[in-house]
């Protein structure tokens, strides 16, 4: 994934969720998407899941990925529920195959249209109105921070050894990973100090409750997210109790 | 009012550099100090004393008294010093905490706890003071340095601090962005702000500072108005150690040497970025053996050029033709090293010594070449160091060994002597020459008028992506470098 995602300033195109529907949605997918077998209810719970995904991504104005994930998911889904029955052990690199993506898929993509959407102030203000306590937040904060700096470091590294003729089947390609990671490590220890001295000096740590000028609130479209994603949740809930088949 | 009393301070570490003795010293409401000297004279110190960072996060030995408005500084929390002080550093990276330019001017106030409706009225005030509002809601890692810089400066006033810092806030900026930094000091001078800058580059200062303080081993050596230091001769500013107060004058410099027959050619270079096309240079030659400059504006395609030579770009296209033959992208990899603005990025072992080594083929006799090269390059004393352990010229002196141990013909600098002080540059140099003696072809990308005076002996001027001229020094390229350099220091 391009480092670019994490950093994006939310591409605000589109309708707007609130940072905790994202959440609750990631969870959901997570939940019924990722488990189970693929019988009974599950067989329409699971693509109205997926579906969660699809409807976002157009939502915000990416066709292109929108479609690619649909089929893809349709695919995949398909094989899993016709071919693979019919196949037996044979067909186990299929299953895995089709198993593993066709369940993952839908929690990553969604997960890229999360990142991709929440600037850190969003994902600060939402936390605090979950009361989660700042020891919690500021560290998460500054992961989301951290990790464009950190990338494009990685990527300067890269370069750099690329010069020196390190690569696979080149120069000393038992040692790649220690090339990589120790100059990463020092880098990123320096910018971590210049980073805290930084907002240390703007009043970082005061012991003064918080302002946020980030709006975030549930609108229309999270109401509507929100009960869908719970209708699928009880729809499994009853499944598992024996009230669905 | 900002006082000094007697005051000294020493860092942990073993180190004696950037440590200061008996500053005495009072700042009037509403003066411009700039403070310069030799790196590791104590500026950056003598700069966190003011904003709080030492003793509250730096720590070490600290005597006397540095004291606000009668307030000793050390007795407060960083929090009650930040709506006071506001400070600027100098790296641009690492100064942002948000990831979007209004989370990042808000973060401040936020922190301190302001009513929301207060916080967006006083962002409006300074979007309108700094002409920002082009870069309001976007993402901080799409801005240019000059821009971030920008940013970082409205971001120390959205508290509106009376007493601002700013630590070598040109450092990694281009002669343009320096003019619009140079802007926002007068804006701060105008509202009757104290203003501390710690700086080498001294000609964007000139008309904005009302006193200068030269330190030399953590004291201060000298106090006087500008008038007075604006008086100082070039050999006595020289001697002091310090950058030119005025823009160059390339006249007295240009100097026809003899340079080789023998060409580089670069052809059919092209680049772009998705759609945007970065560079296209159908075919330039350079003598063989000479210093080449790269300069133009930022964005022109500097670093483009200077990646595509080093074949770091693997979609680029084009040939370098050299001795009869032709090195495609991927050979390049091979021909051309690039050292880099931060070399510790290309420096992987525990040791100097086997820095240099890992660039050789495993020969019996390579740890002789590899004590040769840092003989010769003034680092042989460095050779059992950790190289994340030395100072950035140091580490940028050990990965030009590893460019010479790998036997690399043409060696691409990027901006070598950002943020460098008379005595560094000059160093840096002096190592340029030796590279030159041994025959090495040398691009340099460079914003430093004094460099190119100094070592440079042929130029590329890159615009748009396209190379708009290559010559040696002549009377036009003179020209049109003294034009290029006046323009961009706004004149």
């Amino acid at each position: 994934m391009d480092w670019q995602v994490l950093s994006s300033q939310a591409e605000n195109k589109g309708i707007r969720l609130d940072p905790r529907t994202k959440i609750f949605l990631l969870l959901t997918i997570s939940i019924l998407v990722v488990g189970g077998e693929v019988s009974g209810i599950m067989i329409v719970i699971k693509p109205l899941t997926a579906l969660i995904p699809f409807l976002l991504l157009l939502s915000s104005g990416k066709w292109r990925q929108a479609i690619c994930f649909t089929t893809l998911f349709t695919i995949l889904f398909l094989c899993e529920l016709l071919i693979l029955p019919a196949m037996g052990t044979s067909g186990f690199l299929l299953l895995f195959f089709c198993g593993l993506f066709g369940r993952l898929l839908p929690g990553v993509v969604m997960g890229y249209y999360t990142v991709s959407t929440t600037t850190v102030s969003e994902f600060v203000a939402a936390m605090e109105r979950m009361h989660v306590t700042q020891k919690l937040i500021i560290p998460l904060a500054v992961l989301f921070r951290f990790f464009p700096t950190v990338m494009e470091e990685y990527h300067n590294i890269g370069d750099a050894m690329r010069m020196r003729g390190i690569r696979i089947g080149g120069r000393k390609t038992s040692k790649m990973l220690e090339y990589r990671f120790i100059p990463m490590m020092i880098c990123s220890v320096k910018i971590g100090e210049e980073l805290s001295a930084a907002s240390l000096t703007r009043g970082l740590g005061a012991p003064i409750k918080r302002t946020n000028i980030c709006q975030v609130g549930f609108h229309k479209f999270d109401g509507c997210m929100l009960l869908y994603g719970g209708l699928m949740l009880v729809l499994n809930l009853f499944r598992a109790i024996g009230l669905l088949w | 009012m900002l006082e000094f009393n007697n005051v000294s301070f020493s860092y942990d570490a073993a180190s004696t550099s950037g440590q200061i003795s008996n500053i005495t010293l009072t700042i009037p409401e509403g003066q411009v100090v700039l403070i310069c000297g030799e790196s590791g004279c104590g500026k950056t110190t003598l700069t966190r004393l003011i904003n709080g960072l030492i003793p509250n996060y730096y720590e070490g030995d600290l005597l006397g008294s540095v004291r606000v408005h009668g307030d000793k500084i050390s007795e407060k929390a960083l929090y009650e010093i930040a709506p006071v002080v506001g400070s600027v550093f100098q790296n641009p990276r690492s100064q942002f905490f948000a990831v979007d330019t209004n989370s990042e001017l808000a973060f401040g106030c936020e922190n301190l706890g302001w009513p929301e409706e207060k916080i967006t009225a006083r962002m409006k005030e300074v979007v309108a003071d700094f002409h920002i509002q082009f870069l309001m809601n976007r993402s901080i890692f799409a801005l240019s340095g000059g821009e971030k810089q920008k940013i970082a400066c409205a971001s120390a006033a959205m508290m509106n601090p009376e007493i601002l810092v700013l630590d070598e806030p040109s450092s990694n900026l281009d002669l343009k962005s320096i003019h619009e930094l140079g802007k926002v000091i007068r804006l701060w001078k105008d509202q009757g702000k104290t203003i501390i800058i710690a700086e080498h580059r001294l000609s964007y200062l000139m008309d904005l500072v009302d006193r200068v303080l030269y330190m030399r081993d953590g004291e201060i050596t000298d106090d006087m108005s500008i008038q007075e230091f604006k008086k100082l001769s070039r050999e006595e500013i020289a001697r002091m150690g310090l950058r030119s107060r005025l823009p160059i004058d390339f006249k007295q410099h240009y100097k026809t040497a003899s340079l080789s027959d023998e060409q580089i050619t670069m052809s059919n270079f092209y680049f772009s970025y998705g759609n945007q096309p970065a560079l296209q240079i159908d075919s330039v030659s350079v003598p063989k053996g000479s210093v080449i400059g790269i300069v133009g504006s930022n964005g022109a395609g500097k670093t483009t050029l200077a990646r595509c030579l080093c074949g770091l770009e693997k979609k680029s296209s084009g040939e370098i033709h050299m001795d009869g033959k032709s090195y495609s992208s991927k050979k390049r990899l091979n021909l051309c090293y690039m050292v880099m603005q931060n070399p510790s990025h290309q420096l992987f072992t525990e040791a100097v010594l086997d820095e240099v080594m890992l660039s050789m083929d495993g020969n019996e006799d390579d740890q002789v070449t590899a004590e040769q090269i840092l003989m010769d390059l003034n680092i042989e004393t460095l050779k059992q160091r950790h190289p994340m352990s030395l100072s950035g010229g140091q580490q940028q002196r050990v990965a030009i060994a590893s460019a010479v141990a790998s036997g690399r013909e043409i060696m691409v600098f990027d901006e070598p002597t950002s943020g460098l002080d008379f005595r560094h540059m000059e160093e840096v140099a002096a190592v340029l020459e030796k590279l030159q003696q041994m025959g090495k072809t040398l691009f340099i990308i460079t914003h430093d008028p004094e460099l190119i005076q100094r070592c440079c002996d042929y130029f590329l001027f890159v615009e748009n992506g396209k190379v708009k001229w290559s010559e040696h020094w002549n009377e036009h390229s003179e020209s049109e470098l003294a034009a290029f350099f006046a323009e961009e220091n706004g004149l």
